[in-house]
């Protein structure tokens, strides 16, 4: 993998472009370029951090915070959700 | 304000037999705390239909006074009850009559909690926080096919089971797990709640008040039996009838017989399947099925109303077309909330099999002109001139067996 590996996430409200960097979080991302997001559990849980994701595919390991008709109608949970591709995410 | 709690063991001691209650029965907040704790706090109150949360995560939630519940359906379609209050610092949880949820959070400072009750995230704790002694506080829940009851008593009274087992098999032609909700109808009626239970127990003020309703039913079924030649005609032709409708169900494999424990059970009830006029098929205007898909496997219209009263806050009229429901829930000494609720077939199409309107006509009517009643005799309780009067024998006998049981099961929640 190159220097910046890893895929882009558009936070479409932030209007903000960020890196995440292999292996991290949705949220994890957020935090490291400066983004605040609602969060608690981080563990997939609480669903203080669901958000809706526009565009793009995530391995989301979630804890039961969050049901197959929510995912279905694109919803994540961006504390346990990374990125398979890039993505824009309603935030 | 009178102070009636320490009046009440000698208000409930004097009640005559056959008399409505006195005033402070239906107006002192004292005496309406105390049927909360007595009445409400430890008895079977009918809440809901399974319908409303047919899915795992659909959770429900319904005050009855100052008791908060939430209802969820669980990961194994088991239904589970709690007390709607985080263990944190006493928010409510679930804000709305219904919400599809993953984990039941609070909404102040993210508390999770499974839909088993259990604490599973509390987020600034210290590492020792015991998360397994904060869990939701649970209640009792139960469903009679379909119609959920909760008791918020440490213990439920043990006669649900012979209600369940009696009334099971009437209920159950009528399908109720595979119906959806069509319409529901809150309304707030303008008195106590014993006053909306009495005026539901008689059929005495139904020919005057309830022009739509009488289209269909028959006061007789509902414990109206004067005397005189004309009535004692129509009790025969009503007879005749009853004993038409039972011996067709029957047939059918449909229970129909009147079963009554209204007043010598703690958790009191009543049943009976029940004529109907002229078309004979549902309580709407044209007593024709309102809903061309009928209930459960049922091939049959003609089925009548399976009319089914629980003591002390609910009544249900079950045909082979559509179901009605209705939970009184006691809001102040002086207001009550009756939630009327109508189920149809889940898969009936509004607008194809059923006309909403035509749906919800009758009970609609009628139950407007029943709080426009309660609000009458509220109007008059309250006021000086007020004295008990006296029941009909003839039309009020089921009126008698509410006052009876709450009566009793007021005074046996004092002694114990």
């Amino acid at each position: 993998m190159s220097e910046d590996a890893g895929f882009t996430i558009r936070f479409a409200v932030s209007a903000r472009d960020v890196k995440c960097a292999p292996g991290s979080t949705v949220l994890e991302a957020a935090e490291a370029a400066g983004i605040k997001l609602p969060f608690s559990c981080r563990e997939g849980m609480c669903a203080t951090c669901k958000s809706q994701l526009t565009s793009g595919q995530v391995d989301m390991q979630h804890k039961g915070g969050i049901r197959p008709k929510e995912i279905a109608a694109g919803k994540i949970l961006v504390c346990c959700s990374r990125p398979l591709s890039d993505l824009v995410v309603e935030r | 304000m009178i102070d009636s709690t320490q009046k009440l063991p000698g208000l409930l001691a004097r009640r005559a037999r056959g008399m409505t209650l006195e005033a402070p029965f239906y107006t002192d907040a004292a005496i309406f705390h105390a049927d909360l704790d007595l009445i409400f706090g430890r008895h079977w109150i009918f809440v809901g239909v399974e319908p409303e949360i047919a899915e795992p995560g659909d959770v429900m939630s319904v005050d009855i006074g100052n008791h908060a519940v939430l209802i969820a359906r669980d990961d194994d379609m088991a239904l589970q009850a709690f007390h709607n209050v985080c263990r944190h610092r006493g928010a409510r949880l679930i804000e709305s009559r219904h919400e599809s949820v993953g984990n039941i959070v609070c909404p102040y400072h993210q508390w999770t909690y499974g839909l088993d009750g259990g604490l599973r995230h509390a987020g600034c704790m210290p590492k020792d926080f015991h998360t397994e002694r904060h869990g939701l506080r649970k209640l009792h829940v139960r469903s009679l096919e379909g119609l959920i009851f909760v008791c918020l008593g440490e213990e439920a009274p043990a006669d649900f089971d012979e209600m369940a087992r009696v009334v099971g098999t009437y209920v159950a032609p009528h399908g109720i797990a595979r119906c959806k909700v069509a319409y529901s109808e809150d309304i707030v009626e303008p008195g106590n709640w014993k006053l909306t239970m009495e005026n539901n127990r008689e059929c005495y003020h139904c020919s005057a008040a309830h022009p739509e309703l009488t289209r269909s039913i028959f006061a007789e079924g509902f414990g109206f039996a004067p005397v005189g030649a004309a009535a004692e005609a129509q009790a025969a032709r009503f007879a005749d009838m009853i004993g038409d409708l039972h011996a067709r169900c029957e047939l059918r494999g449909i229970p129909s017989g009147e079963i009554d424990h209204l007043a010598d059970r703690v958790t009191g009830f009543r049943t009976e399947r029940l004529p109907l006029e002229d078309a004979g098929e549902s309580e709407t205007l044209d007593t024709r099925v309102a809903c061309r898909k009928l209930l459960g496997d049922l091939s049959e219209t003609r089925l009548g109303a399976l009319s089914l009263w629980t003591q002390p806050n609910s009544w249900h009229h079950f045909m082979s077309d559509h179901i009605v429901t209705f939970a009184v829930l006691p809001l102040t000494p002086e207001t009550s909330l009756l939630r009327t609720t109508w189920l149809v077939h889940q898969d009936a199409v509004e607008g194809v099999d059923y006309d909403l309107a035509n749906l919800t006509a009758v009970w609609h009517a009628t139950n407007a002109q029943d709080s426009a009643l309660v609000g009458k005799a509220a109007d008059g309780v309250r006021t000086s001139g007020y004295r008990p009067g006296p029941y009909s024998a003839d039309t009020e006998g089921l009126v008698e067996k509410f006052c009876a049981w709450y009566v009793d099961r007021m005074q046996a929640g004092l002694a114990g």
